[in-house]
């Protein structure tokens, strides 16, 4: 437990406060790293700063969307649904009622699935079967079908898809999607076969660095053991060649993308697969996306917002549950997708309140030398 | 200009003063410079106190000693002291001072020969329209701005849109013993009340007549000016002292970089800050009050040319963690450090080099690579830790660094001059940079890069005495953060610094606390500061007494404070021989008078 108390003058103004961190300098060497986290708690934390969904996609769209993008949106489908008007009711709340409400009936419209055979994210079952994906890298057996729904969606798709671009942008805007994690038992980041990882929700503000627009290492977080304290979970991991990747749980990540409209996403077999250094971890967080918490997560995005993309969430519903691939229900009906998010993260050092803390830190991280 | 046409110069510029229009108008008929230099001349202006009683000063200090008495223009930050103060901290005077440049050492030294320009003027005179619209406005709900007139102003006139002479008069007197940091004589104050009802009638309005009154009083010079008058002292006939309202200045622009209060200006209305057992009981509140705090951090900013941080910049591709805000907490951690550690824990001046004490916010953690919490909090680093003391701060090392990179002869200079008091010799105007240029010779450290300057002999001279200590601390980059390599060379921290070796940085700091230059320097600087202007041969005697009372008193501030404020040479006033100073243009008020005799 490192201890930032200090005495002055008889006040000791934050010896309450338990912090675990690693320190990271980029200026340091790797050896250098390695010896110092055998030196200081074996413990180091990051803290999220961008999420994406996993959209691989080409230039010219031929590879992944050879028929184009979806072009039925809200206001397509009103036009084609509604030609004379009508009543306020029967019209444009029907249309809303329905993005709320939303049924198991067959689409109205077309709607155009990512097809091709590339996709990112993860292996989740463990086999190769005949829907999966190839990962960029050639890796058999990708289990991504979400990308199938929302690769041919200009909302989703880089540099300057709405949902891609300000989802994640709130990311760093609201403190609800501070979700940090913090491995201990870590003898390298190189390889190490045993690791504990603990999600927390942060509750402070982003360090930025001198451009305003990056983030950058080095800040502190407290933790949310209040609201975030639902939040916390724990998973077991190792690190080889540098990827962390954890086994998985039942897990929830927690990300508002409207104005402090919260949403948590359910994500079943959720995993990690991260490569670290010693100032960031970057890679994918995948699983089984529960359909449900996935649609209420994209429908807190306004209809305004998703005519843009040309998103009709209903039209969209029905493709989701189309694709969905895991965990049937009673009636066979699969209620999770396989899916993947695109995390990018910076270290950070996580203050534990007082009475509970990771591994002790003995000393700074420029004072270990 | 002579010293006597200097101070027919200042005579001019106080009658147009008194004969000004209201809202200083006078000064719109200054087109030129005013030179302020006019040390030795004050006991001509005034002459007004009786003496306050004798006393005895055996020990306090050289009884012959004396310091020159001056005038001295506010700097920016006194100015913007003085107006908080008085009005508040919600009242905001703007800019209007230009910053200054550095005598021996410290800013606030130049602040007796500086100029005051045509287009400062006209600052002035906006700062002071923009204060007194402040101190009178009547409060705007929509945007909960506070009416300051209420509260400012400690009566209600008879009619607002009318004159009420004896409103006025209460809020006149009040406010101008505070501003012209003594009593207005009754033809000031029923002067002053005049023009306020003259104001008042012609704008039918009570508070914009008042104001506009109050404008002229903040571009006034007494105001604007520290200015030294001097008496006649009792204890020794045929010498010449401060008055005692010019002591009640002295001390608190001193202590609190600002005008005295109510209080320490009753102790100069009876005469008590004039006596040995008076001026303590006033020093011993002065210290005591919160105002110190102001006055330490003016002190030490000054001292360590925290200036330079104003225009400090780092290259954010070099050092993306550097933020503005960055460099204004690194600022700020040192001069946190520095109250606490002297004034708070009354610590040895020498341990600041070398305690590991300090306060640490969150954007200074994260170059120092630690933890923190939200706001300014208590922080000591660990006992194996490079960082010792506050030459291994952030502030010290990237405020003496490149944007880019490290700077050992950088560092090693402000050691020596802003420390120890030496002088390092400016660099030739042809340095021959052609060495370390070379992009063949793949120099990985900033020791490789420096050995082979010192392989010339016009450079070695300077750098073999800043050097040996900046390269001490390349264990820091430029920007402060620690580091044990550079350009994947191990770097070799060793050094010396007047015959002491040392293997890193706490060995610096260690052979810097050791330094029997450090608290000589720290008297030099604290004495020339409190006495407004630079020191002479004169001062030597003063000098040498008060290095050996702040070593017997353990090197504590406090009492080196103390021994200045209570030492006979801070009030009285060394006689300078005349000497014919260079000649100078002056602005002319009015027509060109011959000099004063």
């Amino acid at each position: 437990m490192r201890n930032l108390a200090n005495r002055a003058h008889g006040l000791t103004l934050c010896a309450a406060l338990a912090v675990t961190g690693l320190g990271s300098s980029s200026l340091l060497k790797a050896d250098e790293i390695h010896t110092s986290l055998q030196d200081r708690g074996h413990t180091i934390g990051y803290v999220t700063t961008d999420l994406h969904w996993s959209v691989y996609q080409t230039p010219d769209l031929k590879a992944d969307c050879p028929d184009g993008l979806n072009g039925n949106g809200p206001r397509e489908t009103f036009k084609a649904l509604f030609p004379q008007g009508g009543s306020v009711v029967n019209t444009e709340l029907a249309r809303e009622g329905l993005k709320v409400f939303p049924t198991d009936k067959p689409a109205q419209f077309p709607y155009i699935m990512a097809a091709g055979p590339t996709a990112i994210g993860l292996n989740l079952d463990g086999k190769v079967g005949p829907n999966d994906f190839v990962s960029p890298s050639g890796e058999q057996g990708i289990n991504n079908a979400l990308f199938r729904v929302i690769g041919c969606n200009a909302q989703y798709r880089a540099p300057d898809g709405q949902l891609q671009l300000f989802a994640n942008k709130l990311i760093r805007g609201f403190n609800f999607d501070r979700i940090m994690i913090e491995l201990t038992h870590v003898d390298s980041l190189v390889n190490d076969d045993d690791v504990e990882v603990t999600l927390y929700r942060g509750r402070d503000p982003l360090l930025l660095d001198a451009t305003g627009e990056k983030v950058a290492p080095g800040g502190t977080q407290r933790i949310d053991v209040h609201y975030g304290k639902k939040l916390i979970q724990h998973l077991h991991g190792r690190i080889a060649d540098g990827v962390l990747t954890t086994d998985p749980i039942d897990g929830e990540w927690p990300w508002a993308i409207y104005f402090d409209t919260p949403a948590v996403l359910h994500i079943r077999d959720m995993r990690l697969s991260l490569k670290l250094s010693p100032s960031s971890a970057d890679g994918l967080i995948a699983g089984y996306t529960d359909v449900d918490s996935y649609y209420h997560w994209l429908t807190s995005w306004s209809t305004h917002h998703l005519a843009y993309g040309r998103l009709d969430p209903s039209e969209f519903y029905w493709a989701l549950r189309k694709a969905a691939d895991a965990y049937p229900d009673n009636n066979g009906a699969m209620t999770a997708i396989s899916s993947a998010i695109t995390v990018n993260m910076v270290q950070v050092f996580i203050e534990h309140p007082a009475g509970s803390s990771a591994e002790p830190l003995q000393r700074t991280a420029d004072a270990a030398h | 200009m002579s010293r006597g046409t200097q101070v027919q110069t200042v005579r001019e510029w106080f009658r147009a003063r008194s004969t000004g229009l209201v809202g200083g108008a006078f000064w719109a008929g200054v087109a030129g410079t005013v030179t302020l230099g006019i040390a030795g001349c004050t006991h001509l202006l005034s002459d007004h106190h009786p003496a306050a009683a004798a006393a005895t000063t055996q020990d306090l200090g050289p009884a012959e000693a004396g310091t020159r008495a001056r005038v001295r223009l506010l700097t920016s930050e006194q100015y913007t002291n003085v107006i908080h103060d008085v009005f508040g901290s919600d009242i905001e005077p703007g800019n209007p001072i230009p910053p200054l440049s550095r005598t021996d050492g410290l800013l606030e030294l130049t602040s007796a020969s500086v100029g005051v320009t045509a287009g400062q003027m006209m600052q002035l005179q906006r700062s002071a329209s923009a204060v007194a619209t402040q101190v009178m406005d009547n409060g705007n709900l929509d945007k909960q701005l506070p009416a300051h007139r209420d509260y400012l102003v400690p009566c209600k006139p008879k009619k607002a849109d009318a004159p009420d002479d004896a409103c006025a008069a209460k809020f006149l007197k009040s406010t101008g013993r505070l501003l012209f940091r003594r009593p207005l004589s009754g033809a000031q104050l029923d002067d002053l009340v005049g023009k306020a009802h003259h104001a008042s009638a012609q704008l039918k309005d009570f508070y914009a007549g008042l104001s506009s009154v109050l404008e002229g009083m903040l571009v006034d010079p007494m105001v604007l000016m520290i200015v030294d008058q001097t008496e006649p002292d009792p204890a020794y006939p045929g010498r010449r002292r401060l008055d005692a309202f010019s002591v009640a200045s002295r001390l608190s622009f001193f202590l609190w970089n600002s005008a005295p209060d109510a209080e320490v200006l009753k102790a100069a209305e009876s005469g008590a800050i004039n006596t040995p057992a008076g001026r303590a009981r006033v020093v011993d509140m002065m210290l005591a009050s919160p105002r110190l705090e102001n006055g330490i951090r003016a002190f030490f900013d000054d001292m360590f040319a925290f200036d330079d941080f104003d225009t400090l910049a780092k290259d954010a591709m070099v050092y993306p963690n550097v933020s503005g805000t960055t460099l204004k907490d690194a600022r700020e951690q040192t001069l946190r450090t520095v109250y606490d550690h002297l004034i708070t824990r009354n610590r040895d001046y020498r341990d600041l080099f070398t305690t590991r004490n300090t306060f640490i916010s969150p954007p200074l953690a994260a170059l120092y690579a630690v933890p923190s919490v939200p706001g300014w909090v208590p922080y000591e680093f660990p006992p194996d830790s490079p960082r010792v003391g506050i030459l291994s701060q952030v502030s010290f090392l990237a405020v003496h660094s490149h944007p880019g990179r490290s700077s050992a002869t950088r560092r090693g200079k402000a050691l020596r001059e802003l420390l120890l008091c030496q002088v390092v010799p400016s660099p030739p105007p042809n340095v021959d940079f052609s060495i370390v240029e070379d992009p063949k010779a793949n120099f990985h450290t900033a020791r490789e890069r420096l050995t082979a300057h010192r392989s010339n002999p016009v450079c070695a001279g300077c750098h073999r005495i800043t050097d040996p200590i900046g390269l001490a601390l390349e264990n820091f980059d430029g920007a402060g953060q620690y580091r044990l390599t550079e350009r994947g060379a191990a770097i070799d921290a060793s050094g010396s610094l007047d015959g002491k070796n040392f293997n890193d940085p706490p060995g610096l700091a260690h052979a810097l606390h050791d330094h029997p230059a450090l608290p000589t320097c720290l008297v030099k600087r604290m004495y020339a500061y409190g006495s407004g202007g630079p020191l002479s041969d004169a001062d030597k005697p003063e000098l040498t007494w008060l290095d050996k009372r702040f070593a017997a008193t353990g090197y504590r501030v406090p009492d080196l404070l103390r021994a200045i404020a209570l030492s006979p040479a801070f009030s009285e006033v060394a006689e300078i021989p005349a000497v014919p100073a260079p000649p100078a243009k002056t602005a002319s008020l009015t027509a060109p008078r011959p000099a004063a005799q």
